[in-house]
């Protein structure tokens, strides 16, 4: 029995599954490394999925024209991602329970507004939506296993592990990166040194939004050719956690994602033989809260020999100045 | 005196206009969609007293949402922000009714066995966000809807391998028997014998209404007449003050996520023993989350945690009927709710009360315990 499973999880096939299970949750996590870094903490990345998602379908269907769909889609996850920040940063609403009430009414206003299009609450099959390309790379997909695992994806795949690149140097090698995570680290430093705190945290939560409505996107129009209600099924959630099971950095989060999308597609694998999918899909939610502690108690550790050199240091320029 | 009643008027006044103008948001959009706008409106906002069973299921809903309210007000009040009422409700529904279903004892020994057990498990699954936090300084934002999962995860495991018959056809498991089951609100006395069998045929309002009333004076005393309660407010109001001030604050932390359970596991208990009567997927479906409107409407007080409940099992109560008898979907009532959390919450969207009582607030300057203490 064992044998099988191992066996299913060592084919290409299953790693390609991986890639394709993980990349609604990279995008999305991505976004929410962005926010979190700037130190809004962006709780409506499942609500803003959900309206891409549903926004991507609706468009494209009608335009007949998937490009149409896509940026449509992205347009609108902007638009509920600048909906949160102005109650947020400008009506001062908590940003947690507005991030509540926007997925909230994501859920809602999608499934009602489905049903006023199509007159069925449960999906949007009635409508021919478009679905985006799937990259076949020239030279690759002609080689045995490495074909099946890098090539033959949709482009959102692709994208996933570029914009992983991308954010990493957007954070650490652009001025904008160094300013946004001087604000999540201290507003009131960074305010001090004339960075517009407001301004920046403004950004990065547009910026979630954007990332996050490509992994909306990726669920409606590339993993699935349709909308369904609550199609999103807590990945906005999960992408969160893999912010801060990746340690907050944007390679810890994209190994985090891909993690959580390997667990998945294993409990799948074993959902045919008599293991109980439920204990294997638990796994990567306590390993985030195992996470979490392992974070804090990390930063703790760095606090307490931070204090113990500053000390030395300073006890030995005491010494030097008083001889 | 004087002031903080003031407060409170300002709080409701407030609270009205928000969910005022969300209801009239709703039916802006009913106008849109539908083709008979008022008498699907009508549906929405009077439905709920039109049968004496629709009466039924919205005090039944309102039981649980006091239940869930009580639970998310205790904990944000600290400014806690924990989402985990889900899962302890979630493990609360499972041992009480694997208790109603496994133990063979009899009915007035089982039903309150059941209702401990929730509470107590409830108790241990909102300690330990609360440890986590306080000593591991682990945010519980995401650290409780990682233990929401986890807790769906083994709702599902026991309830499909463990408790469900073996050639059941759907994920369920059978019907408690009676001793299995809350007994109805009307006492099984002689003269009140019609009143029970018509209430008994047509709802399910159990001696949950009761406990949901004690809950709710616990509650209140709670965080208004004890120590941890002015611990808590105080945590609320100020962490750092009141940690110079010699509050315990990790201690108090602690308790606050797990008493705040008891409170969610309790709910959970009453939908197992009191609502559906027998285990199924999804029992719980985002009540917890639904529990956050609740507290947030009653500005997190206990006081008005029933009231709030009341309005907002209403509310779904009505979009449920909205539905059943006319052409627009109950989803409105999330949208309306959405609109109601962002009114309330963003501090600058009533901007002409705002400005009235700032400028009371200039003329007589305040001591700045008096708007912790309500």
């Amino acid at each position: 029995m064992w044998e099988l499973v191992l066996r299913g999880i060592f084919s290409a096939l299953f790693v390609a599954s991986v890639l394709r299970i993980s990349t609604p949750l990279i995008l999305p996590a991505l976004g929410g490394l962005i926010s979190e870094l700037s130190g809004a903490t962006n709780i409506a990345l499942e609500g803003i999925m959900l309206v891409a998602a549903f926004t991507g379908v609706v468009i494209s269907a009608y335009t007949q024209n998937v490009w149409l769909g896509v940026i449509a889609g992205m347009l609108s996850g902007v638009l509920v991602a600048g909906f949160l920040a102005y109650f947020h940063l400008y009506l001062k609403a908590d940003l947690f329970l507005a991030g509540i009430a926007i997925n909230i009414m994501a859920t809602g206003g999608t499934i009602f507004l489905l049903y006023v299009l199509t007159g069925d609450k449960g999906s949007s099959s009635t409508l021919a939506s478009k679905a985006v390309p799937v990259v076949n790379i020239p030279i690759i997909k002609d080689i045995p296993v490495l074909g099946t695992i890098l090539s033959g994806h949709n482009i959102f795949t692709y994208l996933a592990f570029i914009l992983t690149w991308l954010v990493s140097v957007f954070l650490y090698r652009t001025p904008q990166g160094v300013h946004l995570r001087a604000v999540g680290e201290n507003p009131e430093a960074a305010a001090s040194l004339g960075i517009d705190v407001r301004r920046v945290r403004l950004g990065a939560l547009l910026l979630s939004g954007v990332l996050a409505s490509l992994g909306g996107l990726n669920l409606s129009m590339a993993y699935l050719t349709l909308f369904q209600r609550e199609m999103t099924a807590g990945r906005g959630f999960i992408a969160l956690a893999a912010v801060f099971l990746g340690g907050r950095t944007p390679w810890g989060t994209l190994i985090a994602a891909v993690l959580f999308g390997f667990f998945d597609a294993l409990s799948n694998q074993l959902g045919s033989l008599a293991i109980p999918s439920q204990w294997v899909q638990m796994i990567p939610y306590a390993a985030t809260v195992l996470a979490l502690v392992v974070y804090s108690l990390r930063q703790r550790a760095q606090a307490i020999e931070r204090a113990r050199r500053f000390q030395e240091k300073h006890l030995a320029e005491t010494h030097a100045t008083g001889d | 005196m004087n002031l903080l009643r003031k407060s409170a008027v300002r709080e409701f006044l407030r609270i009205l206009i928000a969910v005022s103008a969300a209801l009239i948001l709703g039916f802006v959009i009913t106008l849109l969609v539908s083709k008979q706008p008022v008498e699907a409106y009508r549906a929405f906002l009077l439905g709920p007293l039109s049968r004496f069973n629709r009466f039924g299921d919205w005090i039944e809903e309102s039981i649980t949402l006091t239940l869930v309210g009580l639970a998310v007000a205790l904990v944000f009040k600290s400014k806690q922000f924990s989402l985990g009422a889900e899962g302890q409700i979630l493990l609360g529904a499972l041992v009480s009714g694997s208790i109603a279903l496994f133990v063979p004892l009899p009915g007035y020994v089982r039903v309150p066995l059941g209702l401990l057990a929730a509470m107590v498990v409830g108790f241990l699954w909102g300690y330990l966000p609360g440890y986590l936090k306080a000593h591991l300084n682990a945010n519980e934002i995401v650290s409780t809807l990682m233990l929401n999962t986890i807790a769906l995860k083994i709702y599902d495991y026991f309830l499909i391998f463990h408790i469900k018959p073996p050639n059941a056809g759907y994920n369920a498991s059978e019907t408690f028997t009676k001793d299995g089951i809350l007994p109805s609100f009307v006492p099984a006395l002689p003269f009140l014998a019609d009143l029970r069998a018509r209430f008994m045929s047509q709802t399910n309002i159990t001696v949950m209404l009761y406990l949901a009333v004690i809950a709710f004076l616990v509650a209140y005393y709670l965080m208004y007449r004890t120590p941890f309660g002015y611990e808590l407010r105080m945590i609320g109001a100020n962490i750092k003050f009141a940690h110079y001030g010699g509050i315990n604050v990790k201690r108090t932390i602690v308790l606050a996520f797990a008493v705040s359970g008891v409170f969610a596991g309790l709910a959970g208990a009453h939908l197992a023993m009191g609502i559906h009567t027998k285990l199924i997927q999804n029992i719980s479906l985002g009540i917890g989350f639904e529990g956050i409107v609740v507290a947030l409407m009653a500005r997190n007080n206990p006081l008005f945690v029933p009231l709030s409940a009341l309005a907002y099992g209403y509310l779904r109560a009505g979009a449920d009927i909205m539905e059943r008898s006319s052409d627009v979907s109950r989803e409105m009532v999330l949208v309306i709710q959405a609109l109601i959390i962002l009114l309330v919450t963003a501090e600058r969207v009533l901007p002409v009360i705002q400005q009235r009582v700032a400028a009371r607030r200039n003329a007589q300057p305040t001591p700045s315990l008096a708007e912790g203490g309500e």
